[in-house]
């Protein structure tokens, strides 16, 4: 949400001069590389910001120097615009409402009515800055030169950077459906088909829906993915509830543990997607979990000796395999393995990368 | 003749225990208290003593701890529900050859009792998930640095142990004999007793034991 979507290339390791950072940006924005190029060098004539503008991209890619990229690019806007004939204040007053816009946008502020609270530093910030950029400039001088040039730049980037958002808005629009496509079926359809095989035990279909109620409140309401704090604890807490849902025996073992995040709780309800196929398809009544924290890797290996399957032998649109373990495992960023023998069982295996404290 | 005391508080258990151990086993005693388990166990001499790791009156521990001087033959197999990791280690290190889950089937009850009478050790996925959590940094020097970390081949064994693996699915995988297989879990085992490595003792603290 707080990311610019310009800003989210990588370096490219193939197509590079220096550094790799035009060939990264003309990669991520599918334009010829020597043209970003050129606009490098154009920028370089202007008081040496091509160059400024350059390093901060590359500190930025780097990864763990967001402020020296912060640093550098403040450097570069100015140095850009003083080749431009903008006078000292002029800058800072616009650096200024810039920050204030940035603090506003990362409280995610919207100009729509009834948007998340607005962050007053960033009004504050974007006043001043206001203030001081017309108290210094008043209306005429600046205008000119520098105002055509911005009036052109606003032409070509303007319905460039609307096209940019819309797009993400549809990406984000379509990645929440999935998510709730499989969310809804992990829980509300897995529910419903219980109740349907045990229409005729009405204690078990209270039961039932009395635990699928108090788990889509938490989801609705709560705080995410169930009251558990950890990894191990909410691994334990999923793997209780499909030894209730399913009537299986899961055999637990976890070596390692870190505060839930977001990834990993993807993790968890991947492994307990795993847990619920090889309980309803292995025709075992036990499963073997094993979860593995390392700081820079998580592992679950979720393991049955049922009857096993062929891959191929799947039909494509059962959701559990593909959209709950496969898809959600690369949304987080890691991935799922699947090693089925018929007739001896099988292993699901889920890895992820961490990011490096 | 395998001969067997079970020590675990619930009478209830005892009985299924007793109706679930195969040919070859024969129950000698019951106890469930430390102190009963200590009389009885000194008294039959059994060859397995199945040891619940809570007791009414204190930890399995005490019953190694008050046997063991006497009766060094006998051989303890911790039993029980779920427990944190720090008790079941406890016992573990008292000396006991081994742990397993009360979820475990009869036959693989019989199995972990026979081999632990042979003289083997038996890990069950969580115990190896346990070992493997308290062995994770990595390996310090120092005088004892062999006792200290586990071999990357252990840890292998154990990896798998931990994922369900039965001890010939792990030979065949890793391309050993079953007996090597045991003899990597039973060198585990000594490690996890003699390790005087500041890293179980951190371990335990991290769980706010020590």
């Amino acid at each position: 949400m707080t990311q610019i979507p310009v800003l989210r290339f990588e370096r490219s390791e193939t197509d590079r001069v220096i550094a790799g950072v035009c060939g990264g940006i003309a990669a991520s924005l599918r334009v010829d590389p020597t043209l970003v190029r050129l606009v490098f060098a154009m920028l370089a004539l202007a008081g040496g910001a091509g160059i400024l503008l350059y390093l901060a991209l590359w500190a930025w890619t780097g990864g763990r120097r967001p402020w020296v990229a912060v640093v550098i690019l403040v450097l570069a806007t100015m140095a850009l615009l003083g080749a431009l004939g903008v006078s000292a204040l002029v800058v800072v007053g616009g650096g200024l409402i810039v920050a204030g816009l940035v603090l506003l946008g990362r409280r995610g502020a919207t100009f729509r009515p009834g948007g998340a609270s607005l962050s007053w530093p960033g009004i504050v910030l974007a006043v001043a800055g206001a203030v001081v950029l017309l108290s210094h400039v008043g209306p005429s001088r600046m205008i000119l030169a520098p105002g055509a040039l911005a009036g052109a730049l606003a032409l070509v980037l303007v319905p460039w950077i609307w096209q940019l958002s819309a797009e993400r808005r549809e990406r984000i629009r379509l990645e929440e459906r999935s998510e709730i496509a499989t969310r809804i079926h992990d829980s509300v359809l897995q529910t419903l088909a219980l109740v349907q095989r045990d229409a005729s035990d009405p204690a078990r279909v209270r039961t039932l829906a009395r635990r699928q109620e108090r788990e889509l409140r938490r989801w609705l309401y709560g705080s995410g993915y169930g009251s558990a704090q950890t990894f191990a604890d909410a691994l334990a807490e999923a793997a209780v509830d499909v030894e209730e849902a399913q009537g299986v025996q899961i055999e637990l073992a976890t070596s390692g543990d870190a505060p839930l995040d977001e990834r990993l709780a993807q993790v968890v309800l991947a492994a307990r997607e795993a847990m619920t196929n090889a309980a309803k398809h292995a025709q075992v009544d036990e499963i073997a979990v094993y979860a593995e924290l390392e700081p820079e890797r998580v592992g679950v290996f979720v393991r049955d000796r049922g009857v096993g399957f062929q891959r191929s032998a799947v039909p494509p649109d059962r959701h559990g395999l593909a959209q709950s373990i496969e898809a959600r495992m690369q949304r987080a960023g890691g991935s799922a393995t699947i090693v089925s023998t018929p007739g001896e069982g099988t292993e699901v295996e889920l890895t992820m990368a961490r990011e490096s404290p | 003749m395998i001969r067997v005391v079970l020590v675990d508080d619930h009478a209830l258990f005892r009985a299924g225990v007793r109706g679930e151990l195969g040919g070859g086993i024969e129950v000698a005693g019951e106890a469930g208290t430390v102190a009963e388990a200590i009389e009885t166990v000194r008294e039959l001499d059994p060859d397995v003593v199945l040891l619940d790791v809570h007791l009414p009156d204190g930890g399995g521990e005490g019953v190694i701890a008050g046997v063991a001087p006497e009766r060094p033959g006998v051989k303890f197999l911790a039993l029980s529900v779920s427990d944190a990791p720090e008790d079941v280690i406890r016992v573990i290190r008292a000396g006991a050859r081994g742990y397993v889950t009360k979820t475990i089937s009869s036959e693989e009850l019989t199995d972990a009792v026979m081999r632990v009478a042979g003289g083997d050790a038996v890990f069950s996925p969580r115990l190896a998930g346990f070992v493997l959590d308290a062995f994770r940094e990595g390996a310090r020097v120092g005088d004892d640095a062999e006792l200290e970390a586990l071999t990357p081949r252990e840890r292998e064994v154990l990896q798998l142990i931990a994922r369900g693996y039965r001890y010939k699915e792990i030979a065949a995988r890793l391309h050993l004999s079953v007996k090597t297989v045991e003899a990597h879990v039973s060198s585990v085992l000594r490690k996890l007793q003699l390790s005087s490595r500041h890293e179980l003792a951190r371990w335990a603290h991290d769980r706010r034991l020590v």
